[in-house]
Protein backbone atom coordinates (compact mmCIF):
# COMPACT_ATOMS: atom_id res chain seq x y z
CA UNK A 1 0.00 0.00 0.00
CA UNK A 2 2.94 1.99 1.15
CA UNK A 3 4.28 1.25 -2.29
CA UNK A 4 1.48 3.37 -3.90
CA UNK A 5 2.03 6.38 -2.42
CA UNK A 6 5.54 6.21 -3.36
CA UNK A 7 4.77 5.43 -7.08
CA UNK A 8 1.93 6.35 -8.37
CA UNK A 9 1.21 9.13 -10.40
CA UNK A 10 -1.16 10.85 -8.10
CA UNK A 11 -1.09 13.89 -9.87
CA UNK A 12 -1.95 12.74 -13.32
CA UNK A 13 -4.40 14.58 -15.15
CA UNK A 14 -6.45 11.44 -17.00
CA UNK A 15 -6.82 12.48 -20.90
CA UNK A 16 -3.72 11.73 -22.21
CA UNK A 17 -3.08 11.31 -26.02
CA UNK A 18 0.00 12.16 -28.30
CA UNK A 19 1.16 14.94 -27.64
CA UNK A 20 4.18 17.51 -28.51
CA UNK A 21 6.96 17.97 -25.70
CA UNK A 22 5.49 21.36 -24.39
CA UNK A 23 2.20 19.94 -23.58
CA UNK A 24 3.84 16.61 -22.18
CA UNK A 25 6.49 19.07 -19.88
CA UNK A 26 3.44 21.12 -19.13
CA UNK A 27 1.54 18.25 -17.52
CA UNK A 28 4.33 17.54 -15.46
CA UNK A 29 3.58 19.19 -11.80
CA UNK A 30 7.43 19.89 -11.42
CA UNK A 31 7.50 22.19 -14.37
CA UNK A 32 4.04 23.90 -13.51
CA UNK A 33 4.98 26.85 -12.81
CA UNK A 34 7.66 27.29 -15.99
CA UNK A 35 6.97 29.91 -18.77
CA UNK A 36 7.00 29.03 -22.46
CA UNK A 37 10.40 30.50 -22.43
CA UNK A 38 11.71 28.64 -19.74
CA UNK A 39 10.04 25.54 -21.32
CA UNK A 40 12.33 26.22 -23.98
CA UNK A 41 15.75 26.09 -21.97
CA UNK A 42 14.14 23.15 -20.09
CA UNK A 43 13.81 21.33 -23.16
CA UNK A 44 17.61 21.90 -23.78
CA UNK A 45 18.36 20.45 -20.60
CA UNK A 46 16.24 16.93 -20.79
CA UNK A 47 17.79 13.98 -22.12
CA UNK A 48 15.81 11.78 -24.86
CA UNK A 49 16.16 8.47 -24.66
CA UNK A 50 14.71 5.22 -26.64
CA UNK A 51 13.87 2.22 -24.68
CA UNK A 52 12.87 -1.24 -26.59
CA UNK A 53 10.33 -3.03 -25.31
CA UNK A 54 11.52 -5.05 -21.99
CA UNK A 55 14.29 -3.07 -21.81
CA UNK A 56 15.38 -1.78 -18.13
CA UNK A 57 15.28 1.63 -17.54
CA UNK A 58 17.12 1.37 -13.63
CA UNK A 59 17.17 -1.00 -11.51
CA UNK A 60 15.62 -1.41 -7.64
CA UNK A 61 19.29 -0.51 -5.41
CA UNK A 62 21.43 1.21 -8.15
CA UNK A 63 22.42 4.97 -7.68
CA UNK A 64 19.73 6.74 -9.15
CA UNK A 65 20.41 10.36 -9.98
CA UNK A 66 17.13 11.80 -11.38
CA UNK A 67 13.64 11.56 -12.79
CA UNK A 68 12.01 10.49 -15.86
CA UNK A 69 9.34 11.40 -17.78
CA UNK A 70 7.46 9.30 -20.60
CA UNK A 71 7.14 11.17 -23.75
CA UNK A 72 5.51 8.13 -25.60
CA UNK A 73 5.23 4.39 -24.63
CA UNK A 74 4.48 2.53 -21.09
CA UNK A 75 6.61 1.53 -18.32
CA UNK A 76 6.40 -0.93 -15.61
CA UNK A 77 7.61 0.16 -11.95
CA UNK A 78 8.38 -3.05 -10.19
CA UNK A 79 9.50 -4.21 -6.88
CA UNK A 80 11.98 -7.48 -5.95
CA UNK A 81 13.82 -10.37 -7.74
CA UNK A 82 10.30 -11.32 -8.92
CA UNK A 83 10.14 -8.22 -10.28
CA UNK A 84 6.36 -7.76 -8.64
CA UNK A 85 4.19 -5.08 -10.27
CA UNK A 86 3.62 -1.73 -8.52
CA UNK A 87 2.34 -0.11 -10.94
CA UNK A 88 2.30 0.35 -14.67
CA UNK A 89 3.41 4.29 -15.89
CA UNK A 90 2.34 5.77 -19.57
CA UNK A 91 2.17 8.90 -21.93
CA UNK A 92 2.83 12.14 -19.42
CA UNK A 93 3.78 9.88 -16.55
CA UNK A 94 6.91 10.53 -14.61
CA UNK A 95 9.07 8.57 -12.05
CA UNK A 96 12.47 8.55 -9.99
CA UNK A 97 11.73 12.51 -8.93
CA UNK A 98 12.94 11.65 -5.42
CA UNK A 99 16.10 10.94 -6.71
CA UNK A 100 16.34 14.86 -8.14
CA UNK A 101 16.67 15.45 -4.31
CA UNK A 102 17.84 12.64 -2.78
CA UNK A 103 20.87 10.59 -4.78
CA UNK A 104 20.18 7.28 -3.00
CA UNK A 105 19.45 3.76 -4.52
CA UNK A 106 16.02 3.31 -6.16
CA UNK A 107 13.57 1.79 -4.07
CA UNK A 108 12.21 0.01 -6.94
CA UNK A 109 12.96 -0.99 -10.77
CA UNK A 110 11.67 0.29 -14.32
CA UNK A 111 10.87 -1.37 -17.44
CA UNK A 112 10.05 -0.30 -20.54
CA UNK A 113 6.98 -2.14 -21.25
CA UNK A 114 6.78 -1.15 -24.53
CA UNK A 115 8.82 0.62 -27.27
CA UNK A 116 9.20 3.76 -25.04
CA UNK A 117 10.64 7.54 -25.33
CA UNK A 118 11.54 8.79 -21.99
CA UNK A 119 12.53 12.27 -21.23
CA UNK A 120 15.62 12.02 -18.66
CA UNK A 121 15.95 15.54 -15.98
CA UNK A 122 18.69 14.96 -13.89
CA UNK A 123 19.97 16.03 -10.60
CA UNK A 124 23.26 17.38 -11.92
CA UNK A 125 21.64 19.29 -14.14
CA UNK A 126 19.42 21.02 -11.58
CA UNK A 127 22.18 21.87 -9.45
CA UNK A 128 23.74 23.79 -13.13
CA UNK A 129 19.95 25.01 -13.30
CA UNK A 130 19.95 26.85 -9.55
CA UNK A 131 23.85 28.01 -10.23
CA UNK A 132 22.52 29.56 -13.75
CA UNK A 133 18.90 30.82 -13.23
CA UNK A 134 18.10 30.61 -10.08
CA UNK A 135 14.56 31.95 -10.74
CA UNK A 136 13.45 28.99 -12.52
CA UNK A 137 15.63 26.30 -10.79
CA UNK A 138 13.46 27.87 -7.55
CA UNK A 139 10.33 27.18 -9.26
CA UNK A 140 11.46 23.73 -9.53
CA UNK A 141 13.05 22.92 -6.75
CA UNK A 142 9.19 24.26 -4.75
CA UNK A 143 7.56 22.63 -7.14
CA UNK A 144 9.31 19.32 -6.06
CA UNK A 145 9.34 19.92 -2.70
CA UNK A 146 5.64 20.11 -2.61
CA UNK A 147 5.45 16.80 -4.56
CA UNK A 148 7.78 14.94 -1.98
CA UNK A 149 5.52 16.36 0.99
CA UNK A 150 2.21 15.10 -0.59
CA UNK A 151 3.98 12.21 -1.39
CA UNK A 152 4.66 12.40 2.66
CA UNK A 153 0.98 13.43 3.93
CA UNK A 154 -0.27 10.34 1.59
CA UNK A 155 2.18 7.83 3.09
CA UNK A 156 1.94 9.15 6.38
CA UNK A 157 -2.02 8.60 6.15
CA UNK A 158 -1.54 5.07 4.68
CA UNK A 159 0.93 4.76 7.05
CA UNK A 160 -1.70 5.70 10.32
CA UNK A 161 -4.49 3.85 8.27
CA UNK A 162 -2.19 0.31 8.46
CA UNK A 163 -1.25 0.48 11.91
CA UNK A 164 -4.72 1.16 13.08
CA UNK A 165 -5.61 -2.25 11.07
CA UNK A 166 -2.47 -4.30 12.36
CA UNK A 167 -3.79 -2.97 15.89
CA UNK A 168 -7.14 -4.22 15.49
CA UNK A 169 -6.04 -7.58 13.56
CA UNK A 170 -3.49 -7.70 16.74
CA UNK A 171 -6.23 -6.92 19.32
CA UNK A 172 -7.77 -10.00 17.47
CA UNK A 173 -5.44 -12.11 17.57
CA UNK A 174 -5.29 -11.77 21.59
CA UNK A 175 -8.75 -12.31 22.12
CA UNK A 176 -8.55 -15.26 19.84
CA UNK A 177 -5.84 -17.16 21.63
CA UNK A 178 -7.19 -16.40 25.03
CA UNK A 179 -10.55 -17.99 23.76
CA UNK A 180 -8.36 -20.98 22.74
CA UNK A 181 -6.46 -20.99 26.16
CA UNK A 182 -9.78 -20.82 27.91
CA UNK A 183 -11.30 -23.60 25.54
CA UNK A 184 -8.18 -25.84 27.01
CA UNK B 1 39.48 -24.46 -36.43
CA UNK B 2 37.76 -21.73 -38.80
CA UNK B 3 36.44 -19.92 -35.05
CA UNK B 4 40.07 -19.75 -34.17
CA UNK B 5 40.91 -18.17 -37.20
CA UNK B 6 38.29 -15.68 -37.18
CA UNK B 7 39.38 -14.73 -33.71
CA UNK B 8 43.36 -14.61 -34.75
CA UNK B 9 41.94 -12.51 -37.39
CA UNK B 10 39.98 -10.18 -35.02
CA UNK B 11 42.61 -9.80 -32.94
CA UNK B 12 44.91 -8.56 -34.91
CA UNK B 13 42.58 -6.26 -36.69
CA UNK B 14 41.75 -4.69 -33.36
CA UNK B 15 45.52 -4.57 -32.88
CA UNK B 16 45.79 -2.96 -36.40
CA UNK B 17 43.45 -0.54 -35.60
CA UNK B 18 44.98 0.73 -32.31
CA UNK B 19 48.14 0.66 -33.73
CA UNK B 20 46.96 2.89 -36.86
CA UNK B 21 44.90 5.18 -34.09
CA UNK B 22 47.83 5.33 -31.73
CA UNK B 23 50.08 6.12 -35.02
CA UNK B 24 47.03 9.36 -36.09
CA UNK B 25 47.02 10.31 -32.45
CA UNK B 26 50.79 10.98 -32.63
CA UNK B 27 50.73 12.53 -36.05
CA UNK B 28 48.16 15.11 -35.08
CA UNK B 29 49.98 15.83 -31.00
CA UNK B 30 50.28 18.93 -32.04
CA UNK B 31 46.71 19.45 -32.67
CA UNK B 32 45.75 17.55 -29.95
CA UNK B 33 47.76 19.97 -27.63
CA UNK B 34 45.98 23.02 -28.74
CA UNK B 35 42.85 21.24 -28.69
CA UNK B 36 43.89 20.02 -24.56
CA UNK B 37 45.44 23.47 -23.75
CA UNK B 38 41.39 25.32 -25.30
CA UNK B 39 39.90 22.70 -23.62
CA UNK B 40 41.46 23.53 -20.02
CA UNK B 41 41.14 27.48 -20.80
CA UNK B 42 37.41 26.83 -21.64
CA UNK B 43 36.79 24.83 -18.76
CA UNK B 44 38.64 27.29 -16.04
CA UNK B 45 36.18 30.08 -18.04
CA UNK B 46 33.36 28.06 -17.93
CA UNK B 47 32.05 29.41 -14.08
CA UNK B 48 32.20 32.99 -15.09
CA UNK B 49 30.40 32.55 -18.39
CA UNK B 50 27.68 30.58 -16.12
CA UNK B 51 27.65 33.63 -13.63
CA UNK B 52 26.97 36.01 -16.37
CA UNK B 53 24.28 33.38 -17.50
CA UNK B 54 22.68 33.88 -14.04
CA UNK B 55 22.99 37.69 -14.76
CA UNK B 56 20.69 37.58 -17.26
CA UNK B 57 23.00 37.44 -20.58
CA UNK B 58 22.15 34.94 -23.20
CA UNK B 59 24.93 32.06 -23.26
CA UNK B 60 26.63 33.83 -26.81
CA UNK B 61 26.48 37.04 -25.21
CA UNK B 62 28.28 35.98 -22.24
CA UNK B 63 30.95 34.42 -24.09
CA UNK B 64 31.79 37.27 -25.91
CA UNK B 65 31.76 39.72 -23.11
CA UNK B 66 34.39 37.18 -21.33
CA UNK B 67 36.28 37.31 -24.55
CA UNK B 68 36.20 40.72 -24.59
CA UNK B 69 37.37 41.18 -21.05
CA UNK B 70 40.43 38.46 -21.40
CA UNK B 71 41.39 39.85 -24.23
CA UNK B 72 42.17 43.53 -22.64
CA UNK B 73 43.89 41.88 -20.09
CA UNK B 74 45.97 40.08 -22.13
CA UNK B 75 46.61 42.76 -24.27
CA UNK B 76 47.51 45.46 -21.45
CA UNK B 77 50.09 42.24 -19.52
CA UNK B 78 51.58 41.68 -22.93
CA UNK B 79 52.12 45.45 -24.03
CA UNK B 80 53.62 46.11 -20.13
CA UNK B 81 55.47 42.60 -19.87
CA UNK B 82 56.89 41.50 -23.36
CA UNK B 83 59.25 44.53 -24.11
CA UNK B 84 60.77 43.51 -20.82
CA UNK B 85 60.25 40.05 -21.34
CA UNK B 86 62.31 39.83 -24.32
CA UNK B 87 65.13 42.25 -22.93
CA UNK B 88 65.16 39.75 -20.48
CA UNK B 89 65.70 36.46 -22.38
CA UNK B 90 68.57 38.56 -24.54
CA UNK B 91 70.04 40.27 -21.56
CA UNK B 92 70.35 36.30 -20.23
CA UNK B 93 71.83 34.97 -22.91
CA UNK B 94 74.31 37.65 -23.34
CA UNK B 95 74.76 38.20 -19.40
CA UNK B 96 76.87 35.29 -19.12
CA UNK B 97 79.67 37.20 -21.45
CA UNK B 98 79.82 39.70 -19.08
CA UNK B 99 82.57 40.36 -17.14
CA UNK B 100 81.79 40.29 -13.27
CA UNK B 101 80.18 37.16 -14.40
CA UNK B 102 83.35 35.20 -15.25
CA UNK B 103 85.19 36.59 -12.31
CA UNK B 104 82.68 34.91 -9.67
CA UNK B 105 82.55 31.97 -11.90
CA UNK B 106 86.16 31.37 -11.41
CA UNK B 107 85.78 31.89 -7.99
CA UNK B 108 83.41 29.16 -7.82
CA UNK B 109 85.42 26.77 -9.96
CA UNK B 110 88.82 27.35 -7.44
CA UNK B 111 86.83 27.07 -4.37
CA UNK B 112 85.33 23.96 -5.63
CA UNK B 113 88.66 22.81 -6.72
CA UNK B 114 90.01 23.60 -3.84
CA UNK B 115 87.35 21.50 -1.76
CA UNK B 116 87.41 18.70 -3.43
CA UNK B 117 90.93 17.48 -4.59
CA UNK B 118 89.84 14.85 -6.98
CA UNK B 119 89.15 17.57 -9.23
CA UNK B 120 92.29 19.53 -8.96
CA UNK B 121 93.39 18.43 -12.50
CA UNK B 122 90.01 18.40 -13.80
CA UNK B 123 89.06 21.46 -16.31
CA UNK B 124 85.82 22.24 -14.60
CA UNK B 125 84.84 25.27 -17.27
CA UNK B 126 82.17 25.99 -15.05
CA UNK B 127 81.60 29.41 -17.16
CA UNK B 128 81.03 27.39 -20.31
CA UNK B 129 78.71 24.82 -18.93
CA UNK B 130 76.63 27.37 -17.97
CA UNK B 131 76.52 29.61 -20.76
CA UNK B 132 75.14 26.27 -23.06
CA UNK B 133 72.48 25.74 -20.65
CA UNK B 134 71.21 29.08 -20.27
CA UNK B 135 71.41 29.27 -24.04
CA UNK B 136 69.89 26.35 -24.48
CA UNK B 137 66.87 26.80 -22.40
CA UNK B 138 66.74 30.50 -24.42
CA UNK B 139 66.61 28.05 -27.45
CA UNK B 140 64.68 25.35 -26.33
CA UNK B 141 61.96 27.80 -24.54
CA UNK B 142 61.33 29.81 -27.97
CA UNK B 143 61.87 26.59 -30.39
CA UNK B 144 59.60 24.69 -28.63
CA UNK B 145 56.86 27.61 -28.64
CA UNK B 146 57.28 28.56 -32.06
CA UNK B 147 58.18 25.21 -34.20
CA UNK B 148 56.16 22.22 -32.37
CA UNK B 149 53.11 24.42 -32.89
CA UNK B 150 53.27 27.37 -35.32
CA UNK B 151 53.15 30.11 -33.26
CA UNK B 152 50.12 32.44 -35.50
CA UNK B 153 48.43 29.00 -36.16
CA UNK B 154 47.94 28.81 -32.01
CA UNK B 155 47.22 32.41 -31.64
CA UNK B 156 44.35 31.96 -34.19
CA UNK B 157 43.22 28.44 -33.51
CA UNK B 158 42.95 28.47 -29.55
CA UNK B 159 41.13 31.08 -28.98
CA UNK B 160 39.02 30.62 -32.02
CA UNK B 161 38.26 26.88 -30.24
CA UNK B 162 37.88 28.08 -26.62
CA UNK B 163 35.03 30.38 -28.22
CA UNK B 164 33.20 27.52 -29.48
CA UNK B 165 33.89 24.89 -26.16
CA UNK B 166 32.63 27.97 -24.09
CA UNK B 167 29.27 28.68 -25.97
CA UNK B 168 28.74 25.47 -26.95
CA UNK B 169 30.30 23.15 -24.70
CA UNK B 170 27.03 21.97 -22.63
CA UNK B 171 25.15 21.19 -25.86
CA UNK B 172 28.61 19.09 -26.86
CA UNK B 173 28.91 17.22 -23.93
CA UNK B 174 24.75 16.80 -24.49
CA UNK B 175 25.10 15.42 -27.73
CA UNK B 176 27.97 12.95 -26.13
CA UNK B 177 26.13 11.39 -23.48
CA UNK B 178 23.53 10.63 -25.93
CA UNK B 179 25.30 8.08 -27.60
CA UNK B 180 25.80 6.42 -24.25
CA UNK B 181 24.03 3.08 -24.33
CA UNK B 182 20.84 3.25 -22.01
CA UNK B 183 22.31 0.37 -19.74
CA UNK B 184 25.57 3.11 -19.07
CA UNK B 185 23.49 6.20 -19.20
CA UNK B 186 23.07 7.24 -16.06
CA UNK B 187 26.35 5.93 -14.57
CA UNK B 188 27.72 8.05 -17.21
CA UNK B 189 26.25 11.54 -16.29
CA UNK B 190 26.77 10.52 -12.79
CA UNK B 191 30.80 10.36 -13.46
CA UNK B 192 30.65 13.60 -15.32
CA UNK B 193 29.55 15.41 -12.93
CA UNK B 194 31.34 13.83 -10.30
CA UNK B 195 34.51 14.47 -12.52
CA UNK B 196 33.36 18.08 -13.13
CA UNK B 197 33.02 18.79 -9.10
CA UNK B 198 36.31 17.48 -8.71
CA UNK B 199 38.05 18.65 -11.58
CA UNK B 200 36.75 22.14 -11.99
CA UNK B 201 37.78 23.37 -8.67
CA UNK B 202 40.87 21.75 -9.16
CA UNK B 203 42.44 23.00 -12.36
CA UNK B 204 40.71 26.78 -11.06
CA UNK B 205 42.47 26.66 -8.24
CA UNK B 206 45.91 25.86 -9.59
CA UNK B 207 45.26 28.39 -11.91
CA UNK B 208 44.33 31.09 -9.70
CA UNK B 209 46.94 30.19 -7.64
CA UNK B 210 49.61 29.92 -9.99
CA UNK B 211 48.67 33.20 -11.23
CA UNK B 212 48.85 34.84 -7.90
CA UNK B 213 52.12 33.36 -6.64
CA UNK B 214 53.43 34.45 -10.14
CA UNK B 215 52.02 37.69 -9.74
CA UNK B 216 53.10 37.98 -6.55
CA UNK B 217 56.54 36.84 -7.10
CA UNK B 218 57.14 39.78 -10.25
CA UNK B 219 56.16 42.50 -7.68
CA UNK B 220 58.30 41.40 -5.29
CA UNK B 221 61.36 41.31 -7.59
CA UNK B 222 60.79 44.08 -9.18
CA UNK B 223 60.37 45.95 -6.03
CA UNK B 224 64.02 44.28 -4.97
CA UNK B 225 65.32 45.55 -8.28
CA UNK B 226 66.39 41.93 -8.92
CA UNK B 227 67.03 41.18 -13.16
CA UNK B 228 65.10 39.20 -15.51
CA UNK B 229 62.14 39.41 -12.65
CA UNK B 230 59.36 38.48 -15.45
CA UNK B 231 60.85 35.32 -16.37
CA UNK B 232 62.14 34.11 -12.39
CA UNK B 233 57.92 35.54 -11.44
CA UNK B 234 56.63 33.16 -14.25
CA UNK B 235 58.54 30.35 -13.71
CA UNK B 236 57.41 30.35 -9.77
CA UNK B 237 54.01 30.90 -10.62
CA UNK B 238 54.56 27.76 -12.85
CA UNK B 239 56.67 25.69 -10.47
CA UNK B 240 54.34 26.40 -7.55
CA UNK B 241 52.13 23.99 -9.12
CA UNK B 242 54.81 20.75 -8.09
CA UNK B 243 54.68 20.67 -3.93
CA UNK B 244 57.38 20.63 -1.83
CA UNK B 245 59.88 21.17 -4.73
CA UNK B 246 58.31 24.09 -6.76
CA UNK B 247 58.37 26.92 -4.04
CA UNK B 248 61.56 26.38 -3.30
CA UNK B 249 62.90 26.20 -6.66
CA UNK B 250 61.44 30.15 -7.91
CA UNK B 251 63.27 31.23 -4.55
CA UNK B 252 66.79 29.07 -5.57
CA UNK B 253 66.24 30.85 -9.22
CA UNK B 254 65.75 34.26 -8.00
CA UNK B 255 68.57 34.09 -5.56
CA UNK B 256 71.14 32.24 -7.36
CA UNK B 257 70.56 35.38 -10.24
CA UNK B 258 71.47 37.68 -7.31
CA UNK B 259 74.21 35.97 -6.42
CA UNK B 260 75.25 35.98 -10.36
CA UNK B 261 74.86 39.45 -10.59
CA UNK B 262 76.89 40.15 -7.84
CA UNK B 263 74.39 40.99 -5.24
CA UNK B 264 75.05 41.78 -1.64
CA UNK B 265 74.31 39.01 1.31
CA UNK B 266 71.77 41.37 2.35
CA UNK B 267 70.14 41.29 -1.29
CA UNK B 268 70.05 37.46 -1.00
CA UNK B 269 68.47 38.32 2.25
CA UNK B 270 65.72 39.80 1.19
CA UNK B 271 64.78 38.00 -1.56
CA UNK B 272 64.80 35.15 0.58
CA UNK B 273 62.28 37.10 2.74
CA UNK B 274 60.30 37.39 0.03
CA UNK B 275 59.35 34.41 -1.21
CA UNK B 276 59.30 33.09 2.20
CA UNK B 277 56.11 35.77 2.65
CA UNK B 278 54.83 34.48 -0.72
CA UNK B 279 55.10 31.15 0.43
CA UNK B 280 53.60 32.30 3.74
CA UNK B 281 50.77 34.08 1.91
CA UNK B 282 50.39 30.98 -0.52
CA UNK B 283 49.27 28.81 2.44
CA UNK B 284 47.76 31.13 4.95
CA UNK B 285 45.51 33.12 2.66
CA UNK B 286 45.39 31.61 -1.18
CA UNK B 287 45.72 27.84 -1.21
CA UNK B 288 42.67 27.34 1.58
CA UNK B 289 40.74 29.37 -0.36
CA UNK B 290 41.10 28.36 -3.82
CA UNK B 291 42.67 24.89 -4.03
CA UNK B 292 40.43 21.38 -3.86
CA UNK B 293 42.21 18.74 -1.74
CA UNK B 294 40.35 16.50 -3.17
CA UNK B 295 43.45 16.07 -6.03
CA UNK B 296 46.63 15.12 -3.76
CA UNK B 297 48.84 14.28 -6.38
CA UNK B 298 52.12 12.53 -4.52
CA UNK B 299 55.21 14.86 -5.50
CA UNK B 300 56.77 11.71 -6.87
CA UNK B 301 53.90 11.10 -9.58
CA UNK B 302 54.29 14.61 -10.68
CA UNK B 303 57.71 15.02 -11.25
CA UNK B 304 57.28 11.84 -13.32
CA UNK B 305 54.52 13.37 -15.17
CA UNK B 306 56.79 16.66 -16.04
CA UNK B 307 59.08 14.65 -17.08
CA UNK B 308 56.83 12.33 -19.84
CA UNK B 309 55.25 15.74 -20.70
CA UNK B 310 58.13 17.12 -21.31
CA UNK B 311 59.44 14.01 -24.00
CA UNK B 312 56.18 14.21 -24.97
CA UNK B 313 55.07 18.08 -25.95
CA UNK B 314 58.90 19.78 -24.44
CA UNK B 315 57.81 22.74 -22.75
CA UNK B 316 54.18 22.82 -23.25
CA UNK B 317 53.77 19.51 -22.44
CA UNK B 318 55.58 20.07 -18.90
CA UNK B 319 53.10 23.20 -18.02
CA UNK B 320 50.18 20.90 -18.95
CA UNK B 321 51.13 17.98 -16.87
CA UNK B 322 50.44 18.63 -13.91
CA UNK B 323 46.26 18.88 -14.58
CA UNK B 324 46.95 16.38 -17.11
CA UNK B 325 47.60 14.46 -14.30
CA UNK B 326 44.73 15.00 -12.38
CA UNK B 327 42.33 14.88 -15.02
CA UNK B 328 43.59 11.38 -15.15
CA UNK B 329 43.50 10.40 -11.63
CA UNK B 330 39.99 12.08 -10.90
CA UNK B 331 38.75 9.67 -13.89
CA UNK B 332 40.53 6.47 -13.18
CA UNK B 333 39.11 6.42 -9.75
CA UNK B 334 35.88 7.99 -10.09
CA UNK B 335 35.22 5.56 -13.09
CA UNK B 336 36.03 3.07 -10.81
CA UNK B 337 34.03 3.70 -7.43
CA UNK B 338 30.94 4.12 -9.89
CA UNK B 339 31.64 0.98 -12.15
CA UNK B 340 31.36 -0.78 -8.61
CA UNK B 341 28.26 1.50 -7.14
CA UNK B 342 26.49 0.38 -10.75
CA UNK B 343 27.37 -3.71 -10.21
CA UNK B 344 29.59 -3.04 -13.43
CA UNK B 345 32.47 -4.85 -11.94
Amino acid sequence: MSDEALWSNIFKNKDVKRENIFSVLKRVPVFQDLGYKEFKSIERILHRRLYKAGEVIFRENEPGVGMYIIEQGKVNITVGRDNKLLVLLSNGDFFGEMALILSGKRTASAIAQTETTLLGFFQPDLFNLLETNPKMGNKIMFRLSQMIAERLRLGTLENRQLKARLNTLQAELEKYKGENSNGK
Amino acid sequence: MESSVTRFLKIVLVVAALAGALWILSAIRSTIILLVIAALLAYILDPFASYLEFRGLSRTTATIVIFLLVGIVIFTVFYFLIPALSREITGLQKGLDGQSTSRLLNDVETYIKKAIPLLQDQDINLQGELQNIIKNIGETLFSLLVNLVPLISSVVIIPFAVFFLLKDGRDMKKQLVSMVPNRYFEMTLTLLHKIDEQLGSYLRGQFIDSTIIGLLAVTALWILDVPYYVLIGIFAGLANMIPYVGPFSGAIVAILTVLLNHGSGQDVLYVGLAFLFIQLIDNVVVQPMVLARSVNLHPLTIIFAIIIGGQFFGIIGMLVAVPTTGILKVLARESYTNARRFNLI
